[in-house]
């Protein structure tokens, strides 16, 4: 042991320490840990008890790990002592230790789930996975229903209730900023509370694979204050707007014509079917195709021609065999449609 | 005592087979029955807005059964851990029917243990829920 060669603990030389490598990786990953869709940046109540318990049991494995692996090296340092040592190490160690640990980390667990007792006037937002996009439906106090899509707006500060189910498949609801995630399964309603706090935009997306686009199934979460709130759900309660312009008013025409209103309900101009996604309000929403594109004449139009190429066996059909005018007239009318 | 007496002045008793082994898991699987199975029963008939509280209580008297039952597996395999870990004269090579009551023992009683362990960890969310929801 004394005749240790003195070239042993020389130090790694040369430009690739792993170190400085390893740093601006380290910083790159970090960096994503905030932003629209960081279940780290507590903008609700529920996330932010769940990014609590992650640093606490990042901070107490690490401690764990810590103590182990000093202990391991510690033994393998020191001569042996009596079995008597040992057996009250392994039995306060490996077993007291992790028992309180545990049953500390289960209770801590059990007091984070959500307080049902008290859910009589909560505001109930009725959400569907479809594929691959989201039926919504806010109810109000006497029970009507607004229905939306593809964009979920909540008042900030309250408890909202998520009524969660799905048509064909399974998929799952969250909004990581916010809080989540729950499973929606056809046939069955799941319920997810969940506070907002802070007001803004953030991104929510399908957590459960549902088919071919699953990746490209999101939506967005606007969180604003009450009044606004109020404002932006009575807004959505009326009948679509037409945009008092002719090209609107021909692209209104031509919408029906080319018989959209055979799936997408909007109400006012159309209310036959009910396959896709409500289009009632659609030129007030950020985004088009659930979340994946900016709400632009452009991507309207684009996607009017062929959605499949945007959304991967989407079930809506292309129109490109309508002219170039009727598209962009069915856009102007869309965009309108706020 | 003397080594040429071996196996007779060494017994610790029989009995301890497979059936003994399992006696503690088993309780502690019907424990987890009963708990789950009388709560969702409880919870079905009532509603799923009542208080959970009538759970609670039978869950309480389950635990303390089960805890019972456990103890008293416990203390039956105890006098046979003096002999077979601490004793000293355990041999751990010897493919006999006093080395294999030992060894069982030992392992029952350890499941006792762990057993217990889990009855409490299953009972804890009774008794920190407030409603059947």
């Amino acid at each position: 042991m004394t005749n240790r060669p003195a070239k042993v603990r020389r130090r790694p030389s040369g430009p690739a320490r792993p170190s400085l490598v390893a740093l601006p990786i380290l910083l790159m990953i970090v960096a994503g840990c905030d932003g629209p869709q960081s279940a780290l940046s507590g903008a609700g109540r529920e996330a932010t008890d769940v990014s609590r318990l992650f640093w606490v049991m990042l901070v107490g494995g690490a401690a764990v790990w810590i103590v182990v692996m000093g202990t391991a090296i510690f033994a393998v340092l020191q001569p042996p002592r009596g079995a008597r040592v040992g057996n009250a190490f392994i039995i306060g160690g490996g077993v007291v230790f992790p028992v309180v640990v545990l049953a500390a980390l289960l209770a801590y667990g059990l007091s984070m789930l959500p307080d049902w007792a008290q859910s009589g006037t909560r505001l109930k937002v009725h959400v569907t996975g479809e594929q691959w996009w989201w039926r919504v439906a806010y109810e109000l106090p006497d029970g009507t229903l607004v229905r939306d899509a593809n964009e979920i707006h909540l008042p900030a500060g309250e408890p909202v209730e998520f009524v969660l189910t799905a048509d064909e498949v399974i998929h799952s609801f969250w909004i990581p900023a916010i809080g989540g995630k729950m499973d929606m399964i056809p046939g069955r309603t799941n319920r997810l509370v969940l506070t907002a706090e802070k007001p803004g935009t953030y991104r929510g997306v399908c957590a459960e694979y549902c088919g071919t686009s699953h990746a490209l199934m999101a939506f967005s979460a606007i969180v604003h204050e009450r009044d606004a709130f109020d404002a932006w759900l009575a807004g959505q309660a009326k009948p679509a707007v037409v945009a008092d312009s002719v090209g609107a008013r021909r692209g209104r025409d031509q919408f029906i014509a080319a018989g959209c209103g055979g799936c997408h309900m909007m109400r006012g101009v159309v209310e036959l079917g009910d396959v896709g996604p409500d289009l009632t309000h659609v030129g007030s929403r950020r985004t088009l195709g659930s979340g994946i594109l900016p709400n632009d004449r452009e991507t309207l139009e684009a996607w009017v021609r062929n959605p499949d190429h945007l959304k991967p066996d989407v079930a809506m059909p292309g129109y490109a065999m309508l002219p170039d005018a009727d598209i962009a007239a069915i856009a102007t009318f869309l965009e309108g449609a706020k | 005592m003397s080594t040429d007496k071996g196996q007779v002045e060494r017994a610790t008793g029989e009995g301890t087979d497979l059936w003994r082994l399992i006696t503690a898991p088993t309780i502690w699987a019907v424990h987890f029955l009963v708990c789950y199975v009388g709560a969702a029963i409880y919870c079905e008939k009532a509603g799923r807005a009542s208080a959970l509280l009538p759970v609670t209580w039978f869950v309480a008297a389950t635990t303390a059964v089960a805890l019972l039952g456990l103890g008293l597996v416990f203390l039956s395999l105890w006098r046979v851990r003096g002999f077979s870990v601490v004793g000293g004269d355990l041999n751990y090579l010897g493919n006999t029917p006093e080395e294999r009551h030992r060894f069982l023992s030992h392992v029952s009683m350890m499941l006792c243990v762990l057993s217990a362990i889990g009855v409490v960890f299953v009972a804890m969310p009774a008794f920190m829920l407030g409603t059947c929801r």
